[in-house]
């Protein structure tokens, strides 16, 4: 299939930001008849290179040829009009209309007195059937579908604008395995009929399940094509990480520090789990201690993390919190029993933009007192004062609204915020993401400064060297479940995390029982 | 009326206006075959003692007994689109008649030829439509407001032989007894040279804003106002305690005349606070079942009947007519 | 900005930034409009009994109710929400407390006891609403629309549909009478207006209900209450709403049904507006509430005081209004900012300040 001309040829793509090169000479080349997957961690360039083919970036360098004619991509309209189609994540389709009707949406069938609805409903009906969804009845209203099945008809309507080049931007994060088969079904039998098909996705198995080809991007360059067949799992992480193998492996575990064993847990969950978000875990955080969440993106991670801290409630499992049990449920109740949490979305539940460094300094703790019992204002400027320069806010003037700060600043307001409230457990959830380099160094030095103080601290990062860096204890996260627990300081590194996710799923039970055993060893 | 009674129609009200629709909806058996005549009343609902005289009186006519089903049907918040609801929901249910009270004069055309295509004869109580095509209803009953509004006026030019600067507080913009009062007093009054209107505002038939406006135009006119017509009786009880409030004595330093002749107002009058109140007859039941049966038994009535009204001009009278005042 | 402070002028400077200063000058502007009808429009003279009478006695006594229920749906607005009850809760505030005074006697107690009964049934109506709210989760304009509807149909089955009328010399003093020579329904409003204020600002709660108007979602993960704050807030917007409708019904001692509180709610959203709180919530100011309420009241007398004839009465009102927001807008104000400030070169607000 490869044989023929690509439909798509992305070449020395270059697009830059205020201050930021998001990519800088990246190609892609996608042919007729094949599932194309494009690789990366978060920040790698992915949704860049997506924007850049369906015209919502203009491309700074470069080339994109379709069907062999350069093409300038001035807007999505010109993209549609050159075939290439997007679905996105959030299904954009009309509810309250039809089946057919969604389907065949500004593609009715007309005749000489306006549309003809029954010959639409029956092309809508084709349409389908040639999708492998002939059971679906076009004449029933969407809403009445799963959402899931929402996001097939979505991708049946491209079929219908004659696409050429399908986009599907990370289609399989909501659906359970059922959903992922039929959409697979689908994509396939578009597949067969010529389009070619960009997939994004995290989850490793169902990139190996349906991908002919893929390509990495790493820190928005361009890292490699490959067939499936000629990469196996542990080379493509460490092409998204950027470390080969052998560096990986030479990379020195750091002494163990700080573990106590003996110590009673301070936090300890048995089964906490919630449906849809992450499996019943087993879960001990011991004052004192780093501990790693490390995984790949939708393993889990966050999710476990809300459910520690009562951000989602969780449907199953028993919480132990300093030899007692209790419930929680609400994040204010987490707050009352001294769990903090910063959240991953430092923009959208994070910061509050429009109140000043103070008030976003002070707003967890004045929520534990209650609005009945305000921060007399002396403490409060203790607080200030304690955290800007502990932290190094800058610029320390605690009445500017904390959204004229940058990133790690903002970040270092949140960690005050927290900080503030004289947590035992910290969860921290992606604390160095997007944020400079000279912050984010002073971050990780403060996180360890806080263990050595006695503090349990959850530490959640997508880099795996720096949960690797951090942790005294690694949990390992893959498709919604716990697969494993490191040690630290046993010759843990970014690569034998890699080799667990790597091999866990490949029907290899005797590596993952190794890992195991190692940890309790 | 018991209080008891009182409660219950209350709740009757409300809950009927709410419903009104539904049932009126769902009640598509309720013809005329079973020798009990189906009415349809689109009524205003709570908007004032004269209201709640008119509408009782009209529900205490048309009982069981006289061999009438009344559905009542009040606007919500004098809403004109909820009347016109209903009054669709009553020609689709086909009713023997329809008795309408129109929130708003306007805009019922369409209604009405809807009514007429289903051979539902309508009639209209109290309030007029404008345009006024009498060819889309049987008749109008009311009293006449330009009848009414002219005696005011003719008792205006009495009283003050000298002359006097006088002031008017109008219903709500558009209304059309608004409209007809005016027109009837400012025939006579405005042929006057020596009453001189020094201002018109609404305050919107409510006791509050009447006293609030009142307030203002005494203050804008240096208090130089002798004569104030409400043209109606919340209205001009609001005016007393403006008036009483800028320290002038109602009655002797500024008369006030009303419309509708409530308790309260024939109260006021005989305590010398109002000067004149023009009774608006709200009692008109008795007329309506007597067209009613007319138009059933297909006789010819008149397109429009006066109901006759008194006048009271006194203290005396006024005590006089209290004890058997109805509303 | 403390670094150029130039005395005087950057005071000015600050007032004309507040978003409530046009409101201020609007009011000023109608007064003008007035005094060239009659010179002697803003004179005030003590009348019987040594009481202030004249014009701006009339407007701040009719501000009184409009006062309250903007400061209430001010707090409510800042929480990302809005309460259309608020007229429907006055007609049933007045509807109970005239029902009650009718059958009592006309007595100091039972005159208290009426604004008692007014402050639990609203209250009441209030918390009906904050459950909806917070505890239902529906959404607040759907909540309180219900409210609205049903709250006069409750008023009219309180008073059997009837306009009531009561007499109690005490219940009427709250709104007839005057104490220092000023209408006592004014300084009652004012000190409720006060006593808001400070509550909210001195208390936690203005920074709370700011923080989950802004960003509900980093106010929950920051361990705020959001139920329990609007349960709270809806509470206090009905019984401000509570007290107006005890204003509004005390200054003639009749009930209105269909009239009290009619279409109040959106005076006092307005009010809100013109004060400078945003309807999408996060940041509100008492203050701009309280100029916009007396600026509404201003206007309403003005009308009545031109002799405004009644059809054109709401376009009299709709074009001040819009002017008004105009001069407000964010946009606007810097289309003249950059037209005065052409050539002066005025230091732009970085975003970001590099770390």
């Amino acid at each position: 299939m490869s044989e023929s001309l690509p439909i798509v040829e992305m070449a020395g793509i270059s697009i830059s930001f205020p201050g930021v090169k998001a990519l800088d000479e990246v190609g892609l080349r996608l042919f007729p008849g094949e599932v194309h997957t494009l690789m990366g961690e978060n920040g790698a360039g992915k949704s860049t290179l997506i924007k850049a083919l369906t015209g919502v970036y203009k491309i700074d360098e470069g080339e994109i040829r379709i069907a062999g004619e350069p093409r300038r991509l001035g807007g999505t309209a010109d993209a549609q009009s050159a075939g290439i189609s997007t679905v996105y994540q959030e299904v954009n389709l009309c509810t309250n209309l039809t089946i057919g009707e969604n389907v065949m949406l500004g593609h009715e069938v007309r005749g000489a007195a306006g549309i003809n609805w029954r010959a639409t409903h029956r092309a809508a009906g084709q349409t389908l059937k040639k999708l492998g969804l002939g059971h679906l009845n076009p004449k029933q209203a969407l809403s009445t579908l799963p959402l899931a099945v929402q996001q097939l008809v979505a991708i049946s309507r491209s079929m219908v604008a004659q696409c050429k080049v399908l986009i599907l931007d990370e289609p399989t994060s909501s659906l359970d395995a059922n959903e992922v088969e039929q959409l697979f079904t689908v994509i396939r039998s578009l597949r067969d009929q010529g389009v070619a098909i960009l997939f994004v996705s995290h989850f490793l198995d169902q990139v190996y399940a349906i991908s002919d080809r893929l390509t990495v991007l790493r820190n928005g360059r361009f890292e490699g094509e490959y067939r499936i067949s000629d990469i196996d799992r542990a080379q493509l992480i460490s092409k998204m990480i950027g470390k080969d193998i052998a560096a990986l492996k030479s990379l020195d575990a750091k002494d163990s520090r700080r573990v106590r064993p003996d110590a009673e847990p301070l936090y300890s969950a048995k089964g906490i789990g919630r449906k849809g978000a992450i499996d019943a875990t087993d879960i001990e955080l011991h004052r004192g201690e780093v501990v790693g969440l490390a995984g790949l993106l939708g393993s889990g991670r966050t999710e476990l993390a809300r459910l520690i801290y009562g951000a989602d409630r969780p449907d199953t499992g028993e919480v132990t919190l300093n030899g007692e049990q209790t419930e929680i449920t609400t994040p204010a109740k987490a707050l009352a029993r001294r769990i903090a949490f910063s959240s991953e979305n430092r923009r959208d539940e994070g910061i509050i933009r429009d109140l000043s460094v103070r008030e976003n300094l002070v707003l967890a703790v004045q929520a534990r007192r209650g609005w009945a019992r305000p921060l007399p204002r002396r403490e409060q400027d203790a607080i200030v004062e304690k955290y800007v320069s502990a932290l190094g806010v800058r610029p320390a003037d605690p009445e500017r609204p904390i959204r004229l700060l940058s990133g790690g600043n903002q970040q270092k307001v949140l960690l005050g915020r927290w900080l503030a409230t004289e947590p035992e457990l910290l969860i921290l959830d992606e604390p160095t993401r997007g944020i400079d380099v000279g912050a984010k160094a002073e971050i990780q030095e403060y996180v360890s400064v806080l263990a050595d103080e006695g503090l349990s601290v959850l530490f959640i990062s997508s880099e795996i060297e720096e949960v690797v860096r951090q942790s005294d204890r690694i949990i390992v996260l893959k498709d919604h479940r716990k697969i494993a627990e490191l040690e630290g300081g046993q010759g843990v590194s970014a690569d034998s995390i890699v080799t667990v996710i790597a091999e866990d799923g490949l029907g290899d039970a005797s590596a993952d029982a190794a890992v195991r055993e190692e940890v309790t060893t | 009326m018991s209080a008891k009674h009182r409660l219950a129609q209350a709740i009757g009200m409300t809950t009927v206006g709410a419903l009104a629709l539904g049932l009126a909806a769902c009640g598509g058996d309720s013809g005329g075959d079973d020798g009990v005549t189906t009415i349809g009343f689109v009524a205003v609902g709570p908007e004032g003692a004269w209201r709640e005289a008119n509408e009782t009186n009209i529900q205490d006519t048309f009982t069981e007994e006289a061999g009438y089903e009344l559905k009542y049907a009040p606007a919500t918040n004098l809403d004109q689109k909820s009347q016109i609801d209903a009054f669709t929901s009553f020609v689709d249910e086909g009713v023997d008649v329809i008795l309408l009270s129109a929130t708003e004069a306007t805009g019922w055309e369409d209604s009405l030829k809807r009514a007429q295509e289903a051979e539902i004869p309508v009639i209209l109580l109290d309030r007029g439509i404008e345009p006024n095509d009498t060819d889309l209803y049987v008749t109008r009953i009311a009293p006449d407001n330009i009848e009414v509004s002219t005696a005011v006026a003719d008792w205006a030019v009495s009283a003050f032989p000298d002359g006097a600067n006088y002031f008017v507080l109008e219903g709500p913009a558009g209304v059309s007894v608004v409209n007809e009062r005016n027109e009837g007093f400012d025939a006579v009054a405005g042929a006057q040279p020596s009453l001189v209107k020094v201002g018109a505002q609404t305050a919107n038939w409510s006791t509050e804003e009447a006293k609030g406006v009142v307030e203002t135009v005494l203050k804008s006119n240096g208090n130089d106002i002798q004569f104030i017509f409400a043209q109606n009786d919340e209205m001009g009880l609001g005016a007393v305690q403006a008036v009483q409030e800028a320290g002038l004595t109602p009655g002797v330093d500024v008369k006030i005349a009303t419309i509708d002749g409530t308790k309260n107002a024939l109260t006021a009058l005989a305590a010398g606070e109002l000067s004149f109140v023009a009774e608006y007859n709200p009692l008109f039941g008795e007329t309506a079942l007597d067209v009613v049966e007319k138009v059933l038994a297909g006789d010819e009535v008149e397109s429009s009947i006066v109901v006759p009204s008194a006048t009271f001009d006194s203290p005396e009278a006024a005590e006089t007519a209290l004890p058997d005042r109805k509303f | 900005m403390s670094a150029n402070a130039h005395g005087p002028s950057e005071a000015l400077k600050g007032l004309v930034r507040r978003q409530y200063f046009w409101g201020i000058v609007a009011i000023a502007l109608l007064l003008l409009v007035n005094l060239v009808k009659d010179p002697g429009y803003l004179a005030v003279s003590i009348g019987q009994s040594g009481n202030l009478a004249g014009n701006v006695i009339d407007i701040l006594r009719a501000a009184a109710p409009i006062i309250l229920i903007a400061v209430g749906m001010c707090l409510v607005v800042s929480t990302g929400g809005i309460d259309l009850s608020v007229g429907s809760v006055m007609a049933v505030a007045g509807a109970v407390s005239m029902e009650f005074l009718n059958g009592a006697s006309d007595t100091v107690g039972s005159g208290l006891a009426a604004v008692g009964l007014v402050v639990i049934v609203s209250a009441a109506l209030g918390a009906v609403n904050g459950v909806l709210v917070s505890v239902v989760g529906l959404q607040p304009f759907i909540s309180t629309l219900v409210i609205m509807l049903a709250g006069r149909g409750l008023a009219k089955v309180i008073t059997g549909g009837q306009n009531t009328t009561a007499t109690n010399e005490t219940f009427r003093w709250i709104a007839n009478g005057y104490v220092l020579g000023l209408p006592v329904v004014f300084l009652l409003a004012l000190l409720l207006a006060l006593l808001m204020g400070l509550l909210v600002r001195r208390s936690a709660l203005g920074l709370m209900l700011e923080a989950i108007g802004m960003d509900a979602k980093a106010a929950r993960l920051a361990g705020v209450n959001r139920r329990a704050l609007l349960f709270t807030v809806y509470i206090l917007g009905g019984v401000l709403a509570g007290f107006a409708g005890v204003f509004a019904t005390a200054s003639v001692m009749t009930v209105d049904v269909s009239r009290t509180g009619y279409q109040l709610e959106l005076d006092a959203i307005l009010a809100v507006v013109i004060g400078g709180t945003s309807l999408a919530g996060g940041k509100f100011n008492i203050t701009g509430a309280v100029v916009g309420a007396i600026l509404i009241a201003t206007l309403d007398k003005t009308v009545v005081f031109l002799g405004v004839s009644s059809s054109a009465t709401p376009a009299f009102k709709a074009v001040v209004i819009v002017v008004l927001c105009l001069l407000q807008s964010e946009r606007v104000r810097r289309m003249f900012r950059q037209r005065r400030a052409a050539g002066a070169a005025r230091p732009a607000e970085r975003e970001v300040v590099a770390a």
